[in-house]
């Protein structure tokens, strides 16, 4: 078949830049940092029924301890309790879980369906002007406007902050994956595809898609630390995860009555969440810096 | 320029339209009888029809739609199911904080961000350079209510500079100003970051440029180049980059009048929402959208009046 004659050809010269990239990434020390704690906080999340020192929902007597490191911290509750007594690192861990979990449904599915939308434009031309339209009145509502409104139709929750994040993310995404589809789309190697007859699936999957995923996901990255600090913030207003549940910004919320007495209880889950999207964001920049080495002179 | 402005503002128009559907829709989706909900489960079956017949929600949805137009074009947007005033009423009591708030921000976050990126352009490389880089980017991974809590904790709290509890009064009076502050600050350390980056990544970009070599080569001063020549041709990503960040913006208001209890639009919504008042969160979801198209058309105006090719096109 002259598909797959052609197509490994393609691919080894797409991905021969690929480990040499990885090394260079390696070689940012700041970006590897940064992709370390990522690493490091994901697996904690995902560990958290077995390394969480008590149980997230337990109540007990000794409220508002505050950390080791304060004058009446104790080492059995390391970040202190909140104001039920509840242990605040166990806490963290399953919260941190919690919003991790928005943050990644959101982007995955909110990805997918943007990349469908800017393929489907970039390639179908005339599907172009219709999907772009659209894409640029969805473009247009900010995202914590769209969270609100759902969350006045479908009630607070984690599906309401989700379905709030899907719709903000995919005219983004779809617009970018267009933008890079658009320039594949010019090369030689579509018009030769073409020209052997090849069906438009595979066109759009095999030569298409597999040549702008890369530049699309690193849009991704970037776009991940935006859900997490848009749930965090919906969630903070009380939109999302309710209580007993716990999830970094609701957590940081409802240490608000213990703002003056027990900062901890708010500015432990903030910082959390600072340090996630931090480091998503260095990961992200760094990623774009490598694939496009003219933003990296500046 | 009128021209572009009148094409601008029919650009607005379809987002508009959404916005309005959308809100529109908010109604529809909810699970029960919304005549029902609206009067009450005391209410007798006689009053529920008669609600229903007020509201129009017999008749098919596209009519039940261009009935809502109708409305909202005449400034009706229903009553609130808690208070049973006005929402027209209780939003236009609500903007002008709002105003203040996002005013305020801008006016102090804008030449603060931009001269953060300048300073960080000029002396690219050195350590300024990479604190103000290190700056923006803890900036924009920061959520809003991170630097409220501890703007209240620090400036309020302990250190008892300003108050961090509501509104105290107009902003003329110096209660009023002063409970501004605090809110204000918060707004604007969220704003600032993207702000300063963009400044500096086309300060760069423009001191590179060949009109920079010739006004150096002819030999003025080196002020006379940084702000009239590369400040003036770097601001123009800064004022788009203000435009796709009103979006955020209000989302931050929203949140920042949340926290310091600002009786403004963004907490009228979210107060809304969470108590179950939907004609008042479907107004005030609408002001926040019109606000945001018309910090948009701003942009847009600003953007002609920094770049005159654009006002030609």
């Amino acid at each position: 078949m002259s598909d797959t004659a052609l197509a490994p050809a393609l691919q080894v010269s797409q991905r021969r830049p690929r480990p040499g990239m990885l090394r260079r990434l390696a070689r940012d020390r700041l970006a590897l940092t940064a992709g370390l704690v990522l690493l490091a906080i994901v697996l904690a999340a995902l560990l958290a029924p077995w390394i969480a020192p008590h149980d997230p929902y337990l109540t007990t007597r000794r409220r508002m301890l505050p950390p080791v490191w304060e004058a009446r911290g104790t080492w059995t509750y390391l970040l202190g309790t909140d104001s039920l007594g509840r242990c605040m690192l166990s806490r963290l861990l399953y919260g941190t879980r919690a919003t991790l979990m928005v943050g990644i449904t959101a982007t995955a599915i909110g990805g997918a369906i943007g990349m469908l939308i800017g393929f489907i434009s970039a390639f179908y031309r005339r599907l172009d002007g219709v999907l772009m339209r659209i894409n640029d009145v969805l473009l247009s509502i900010p995202a914590i406007l769209l969270g609100l409104a759902l969350a006045a139709v479908i009630g607070s929750g984690l599906q309401a902050i989700i379905a709030a994040l899907v719709v903000a993310t995919v005219p983004t995404v779809a617009r970018v994956t267009r933008g890079a589809a658009l320039v594949v789309m010019a090369q030689d190697f579509m018009e030769a595809g073409r020209s052997i007859g090849l069906p438009d699936h595979t066109l759009i999957w095999r030569y298409l898609a597999l040549n702008c995923i890369s530049s699309v996901f690193v849009y991704l990255t970037l776009r991940f630390a935006q859900s997490i600090l848009l749930g965090a913030i919906l969630s903070f207003l009380g939109l999302g995860a309710q209580p007993p549940a716990a999830e970094l910004g609701m957590m940081a919320s409802s240490g608000r009555n213990e703002l003056f007495i027990a900062p901890h209880i708010a500015t432990i889950p903030s910082l959390a969440i600072v340090v996630i999207v931090l480091c998503a964001n260095i990961l992200g920049d760094a990623l774009r810096d490598l694939l496009d080495p003219r933003l990296r002179k500046l | 320029m009128l021209k572009h402005l009148a094409q601008r503002m029919l650009m607005s128009v379809p987002v508009l339209l959404g916005v309005l559907l959308l809100g529109f829709l908010l109604l529809q989706l909810v699970p029960g009888d919304v005549a029902r909900v609206i009067a009450g489960p005391t209410a007798t079956q006689d009053v529920v029809d008669q609600i229903r017949g007020d509201l129009g929600l017999d008749r098919p949805l596209v009519v039940q739609f261009l009935l809502y137009l109708g409305r909202v074009l005449q400034g009706d947007l229903g009553y609130s199911m808690i208070n049973n005033t006005a929402v027209s009423s209780e939003l236009a009591q609500a903007l002008w904080p709002t105003a203040e708030l996002v005013i305020a921000c801008l006016i102090w976050a804008i030449p603060a961000g931009i001269a953060l990126g300048a300073v960080a352009a000029m002396n690219r490389g050195r350590w300024i350079d990479r604190a103000v880089i290190a700056f923006s980017v803890i900036g924009v991974s920061t959520p809003v209510f991170f630097f409220a809590l501890i703007l209240m904790i620090w400036l309020g709290y302990h250190w008892q500079l300003f108050p961090f509890l509501g509104r105290s009064g107009p902003i003329w009076t110096l209660e009023g100003l002063a409970s501004l502050v605090l809110p204000a600050l918060t707004l604007g350390l969220s704003f600032i970051g993207p702000v300063a980056r963009m400044t500096r990544t086309s300060a760069l970009e423009v001191m590179n440029a060949d009109h920079v070599r010739t006004a150096r080569a002819k030999g003025l001063k080196e002020r006379t180049v940084v702000l009239r020549h590369v400040l003036r041709n770097a601001l123009i990503p800064v004022v788009t980059l203000i435009g796709l960040q009103a979006g955020f913006l209000l989302g931050g208001a929203v949140v920042t009048e949340t926290i310091f209890s600002w009786p403004g639009v963004g907490r009228m919504a979210v107060g809304a929402i969470l108590s179950r008042d939907l004609p008042l969160a479907q107004g005030a979801i609408l002001v926040l959208a019109l606000c945001f198209i018309v910090i948009n058309l701003a942009v847009d105006l600003m953007y002609a009046a920094l770049d005159p090719r654009v006002k030609a096109a």
